[in-house]
């Protein structure tokens, strides 16, 4: 589904390069689960970036579903996103003034679905994230854990072929984080395709295979199952 | 995805209560000083358009040319004579139509008595010309029979009460009766003129009263106002090309010069109807116009505002832009396009204008009543429900919401989504000097319209209190009455012998009003008197016309009562005597001297004095004494001079003689000095609107200021707090947080300075007489704006200061 070669990244200040993707290369196949590990400033959140379309290399090629995506322009990575990818990260990410139902049909709305479909397909997610009793609730008015909880079934409700998932547990207690790796575990067991960067070893072992970078590159690559 | 943005712009609206306060506020101000302008500008550019005829219209003026060929009069009204000749002469004219104003004439009624200002004789077609709505009355003749009088229903019910007006006979400057044939209404205050009373214009045959002979053939009475309605669109150019001819053919030659054409010395003119209002500046109108370049002024102003309350809005929906950064980040990765994040933006402000424009709206309909008590318009908000400007109004806050959206939109949209969702964005270096820049734009238009302000009232004062040349106080003029032509010399020493009236005096015209009157000058050469071509234009007046009004005599003498000869002699102004090329005036003392057809001496020159007002320079002025049986046409007004003291007493007392020589004519007077305030009164209205927009202005930037720094401090809360730990005093902080934003009205005061003295210096130069600009009206702008706006961010700054900083130091 991804394959990434020879992928290069690097931030100029005025005085300073840093090189964030050094030629970095992997592949990632449909259905699988990786996570993404790594000390600080290894590099990570920027190839989840690039991975997320959500930023381009400067070097290098990247394959999604066969096509070579590392020079689109901002529209139709746009385009390409909004269908094939959802989000998760750290902080949660949900827009402050929007309910809980709204936060989850915004994707729906930027596709371009009509309204009743939309009640029905969000009703369908919040049901099975079991968050459908605060659906008119505000973010700051949810847990930690439930609001993490909307945040992964507004990324799921697209039905994107890939997640990815930015230390989604991060922010959560350890309970709720397991409900949240149950979660994306689930989702990966139905087809979706996930890439999860985390610092943690205990959510590193609900994936099927862990990546290990330093300084913009792979070191090693583990394999779980 | 509609519903979603008004659905997230009400409840960004409902959240950041302040800066949305302030957003709509702003924008609501300046939407209501646009549409208050805009009911002024609709309501001058309206002026007389009510005619149904009015494209068809035109006015006949006429103007005089000096030696050189140079206009030196242009009056709106003519000569009785070229009515009719105009009508016979030009087939494509259809029709003509007079009015003469007969200035203020007592009418009575039984014992009822009332002086009428508004009155006018009217030609029997003047209904078919322009739009006049006769209620009672017969269209067609109304005023077809000599004596005839209309009226409106107002000025009826004065004399009749609820009676029946019709056939009732009214008297008019007790010399002839007039039977009333007719009620009309009165003419909407957007015509160019207001009679109240018309008199029917064969009433003018009467030899009593005017005469059929003077009206056929009078070239020289240019007090006829003459309409003529033409063809649609007609080419009036040739016409005025046929005008020279057509005077050639019919006056007679000039006496002076036989030989030159008549062509040469006068012209003639079509003035379009709808031009008399806001483009016509002759030396005679029927009333006061208004000036095209004022409505100029106030549409730019009207931009002026909202482009200030446009710049609100950039700012500080870009300076909150921090805020929305997380949302806008979220959507992108929800699949959001960048050109949908704009939409989303635009249609914010647009929805935020479309608030304001409603809020406006109510606004501008609450404070027109006051509007119009301040300026003495007669504005309604009726006028802006006609299509043309209801689409104006509707579409202009469509077009403010895109161009204060504009900015704002393009700015938000372009955040890299995954910066602002890890909480790595910082409002870059660009928006920022871009919002410095905008706040700096906002605060050069304030001090422009605080310095134009500060300029238009020293004006105003220097010419309110400006030395004249002679003494305004205390003199109070009244119009005079050829009743009083006989008896005058006993009136007058009636009067004077109440210690508390000095002087009484009679004249043709009075100082505050213009001088339009010439004739040709002749002096000594040799031993005949040679023409010369100066133009030097005279007041009729009698023995105690200098003294009344304190005019100086630099040499020679007054007019006295001791010399027989006198109303044959001439006094002078100085301007007169460099006129005629004399630089040392006392050497004109005692020679001969012709003026019109008087032959007589110089027997004084005066100091020059502004007879007229500050717009106009002094003119060279002749004053000449009529023989005493010519003494009742030539003079027009008696002015008084009262010693001061006791003034309720004198007035009282004048009031006892004046009734007890003529019982039929009401007693009215006015002030001199309130005349001359009234000269001033358009600059003395442009004077009050000025202030009332220039502190709109400030407030509305002010608001902005306020926004702006609240958030400016708000991003800065945890260096407060470090410099506070750190041993910082308030007021150390509250400089530091001033510094930057009194550095942006720095700026604006470097820019707004040149600009307005620019403005100033063109805006004064309508003056003959005005005051120099002085720099410290700038420094004085500049420091006013400053302080302003120092309050403004004190407001804030002084909070933040004063806050616990462990509070914003916990909060990282």
């Amino acid at each position: 589904m991804i394959k990434i070669s020879e992928l290069q990244k690097v931030y100029r200040t005025e005085e300073v390069e840093t090189i964030a993707l050094n030629k970095l290369s992997f592949e990632v196949k449909e259905g699988e689960f990786v996570s993404v590990m790594g000390p600080s400033g290894c590099g990570k959140s920027t190839l989840l970036n690039i991975l997320g379309l959500l930023d381009d290399p400067d070097g290098g090629s990247f394959l999604f579903n066969g096509t070579e995506v590392a020079h689109f322009n901002e529209r139709k990575r746009a385009d390409l996103r909004k269908r094939n990818i959802g989000f998760v990260f750290q902080s949660f990410n949900l827009i402050d003034e929007l309910t809980v139902f709204e936060n989850v049909e915004l994707p729906l709305i930027y596709l371009g679905v009509k309204g009743p479909e939309r009640k029905q397909r969000v009703e369908v997610v919040l049901d099975k994230m079991q968050i459908m009793h605060r659906r008119n609730h505000y973010p700051q008015q949810l847990s930690g854990g439930q609001q993490q909880r909307v945040a992964v079934a507004r990324a799921v409700v697209n039905n994107p072929k890939l997640i990815l998932a930015d230390e989604p547990t991060g922010n959560l207690d350890s309970s709720n984080g397991n409900e949240v790796m149950q979660l994306l575990t689930d989702l990966n067991e139905q087809g979706t395709t996930i890439i999860m960067v985390t610092h943690s070893e205990h959510d590193s072992r609900y994936s099927h295979r862990i990546i290990r970078m330093l300084d913009g590159q792979t070191v090693t690559e583990n394999i779980l199952i | 995805m509609f519903k979603n943005y008004l659905k997230i712009t009400f409840r960004n609206l409902a959240k950041y209560k302040f800066i949305s306060f302030i957003n709509i506020f702003g924008l609501t101000v300046g939407l209501t000083c646009c549409l208050l302008i805009l009911t002024y500008i609709l309501h001058e550019t309206s002026y007389d358009r009510y005619n149904r005829q009015a494209s068809r219209i035109w006015r006949v003026t006429r103007s005089w040319n000096n030696k050189e060929g140079i206009v030196s009069l242009r009056l709106g009204a003519i000569a009785p004579a070229f009515g009719p000749l105009l009508l016979n002469d030009f087939p494509d004219i259809q029709k003509m139509t007079r009015v003469l104003p007969n200035g203020t004439s007592p009418v009575r009624y039984e014992d009822k008595i009332f002086n009428e200002k508004n009155l006018y004789f009217a030609d029997n077609n003047l209904f078919g010309v322009f739009d006049v709505n006769l209620i009672e009355g017969d269209r067609r003749n109304a005023l077809a029979d000599p004596f005839s009088i209309v009226m409106t229903r107002a000025v009826a019910r004065r004399y009749f009460g609820d009676a029946d007006p019709i056939n009732k006979v009214v008297r008019l400057n007790n010399q002839a009766n007039f039977k009333v044939t007719g009620i009309f209404d009165p003419l909407p205050s957007n015509s160019h003129f207001h009679p109240e009373i018309l008199l029917s214009f064969a009433t003018l045959n009467d030899s009593t009263i005017y005469g059929a002979k003077n009206l056929a053939n009078s070239f020289s009475n240019n007090a006829f106002f003459t309409y003529v309605l033409l063809p649609e669109n007609y080419p009036v150019h040739n016409m005025e090309a046929q005008f020279p001819a057509f005077l050639d053919r019919h006056m007679p030659p000039n006496q002076k010069d036989p030989t030159a054409k008549v062509s040469a010395g006068t012209r003639l003119y079509l003035q379009k109807l709808t031009d008399i209002h806001l483009r016509s500046h002759l030396d005679e109108e029927l009333e006061d116009n208004g000036d095209i370049t004022r409505v100029y002024i106030f549409g730019a102003i009207a931009l002026f505002i909202l482009l200030i309350a446009c710049i609100n809005y950039m700012n500080l929906s870009t300076a909150r832009s921090t805020l929305r950064a997380k949302e806008i980040g979220i959507r992108k990765v929800s699949g959001a396009q960048r050109q949908e994040i704009v939409f989303q933006f635009l249609s914010e402000s647009v929805l935020v204008s479309y608030i304001s424009v409603l809020l406006a709206a109510a606004l501008t309909w609450l404070s027109l009543p006051w509007i119009n008590d301040i300026t003495g318009l007669q504005l309604s908000i009726k006028s802006l429900l006609q299509p043309a400007v209801l689409i104006a109004v509707v579409l202009t806050p469509l077009v403010v919401g895109l161009l204060s959206g504009m900015y704002p939109a393009l700015f938000l949209s372009s955040f890299q989504p995954q910066q602002v969702l890890k909480g790595l964005f910082k409002a870059g270096g660009s928006s920022i000097s871009f919002r410095k820049a905008l706040v700096v734009v906002q605060f050069a238009v304030s001090i422009i319209l605080l310095i134009s302000t500060a300029i238009v009232f020293q004006q105003l004062h220097y010419m309110e209190t400006a030395s004249l040349g002679f003494s305004k106080d205390h003199v109070l003029v009244m119009s005079y009455n050829n009743g009083l032509d006989k008896s005058y010399e006993s009136f007058r020493t009636r009067l004077t012998h109440d210690p508390r009236i000095l002087e009484v005096s009679r004249s043709s015209r009075i100082p505050s009003g213009r001088l339009l009157d010439e004739s040709g000058a002749s002096t000594e050469s040799g031993d005949s008197l040679r023409p010369v071509t100066a133009d030097i234009k005279f007041v009729s007046v009698d023995h105690d016309f200098v003294a009344t009004y304190h005019i100086p005599i630099v040499a020679g003498r007054d007019y006295s009562r001791d010399y027989a000869t006198d109303s044959t002699n001439f006094l002078l102004n100085i301007a007169a005597a460099k006129a005629l090329g004399i630089n040392d005036p006392a050497k004109l003392v005692g020679r001969n001297f012709g003026y019109g057809g008087a032959k007589g001496k110089v027997i004084g020159i005066m100091g020059d004095f502004n007879f007229e007002s500050m717009h106009q320079q002094i003119v060279p002025l002749i004053l000449t004494m009529p023989n005493s049986h010519d003494a009742g046409n030539s003079f027009n007004n008696i002015s008084i001079r009262l010693s001061g003291n006791d003034v309720p007493g004198a007035l009282a007392a004048l009031e006892k003689t004046w009734k007890s020589y003529l019982p039929e004519v009401p007693f009215e007077y006015s002030f001199l000095d309130d005349k001359f305030d009234q000269l001033y009164r358009s600059e003395q209205k442009q004077g009050s609107l000025f202030t009332c927009f220039a502190g709109i202005a400030i407030f509305i930037a002010c608001l902005g200021l306020l926004g702006l720094s609240a958030f400016s401090i708000s991003q800065r809360v945890k260096e407060i707090g470090v410099r506070k730990v750190l041993g910082a005093s308030t007021g150390s902080i509250v400089s530091l947080l001033s510094r930057d934003f009194l550095k942006l009205v720095a700026i604006a005061a470097l820019i707004a300075f040149p600009v307005a003295w620019y403005t100033m210096h063109s805006w004064l130069g309508d003056f003959a007489y005005r005051i120099s600009i002085q720099w410290w009206v700038f420094l004085l702008a500049g420091i006013l704006a400053a302080v302003v706006a120092l309050i403004t961010i004190s407001f804030q700054a002084i909070r933040a200061a004063l806050a616990n900083p462990v509070k914003s130091l916990r909060s990282e």
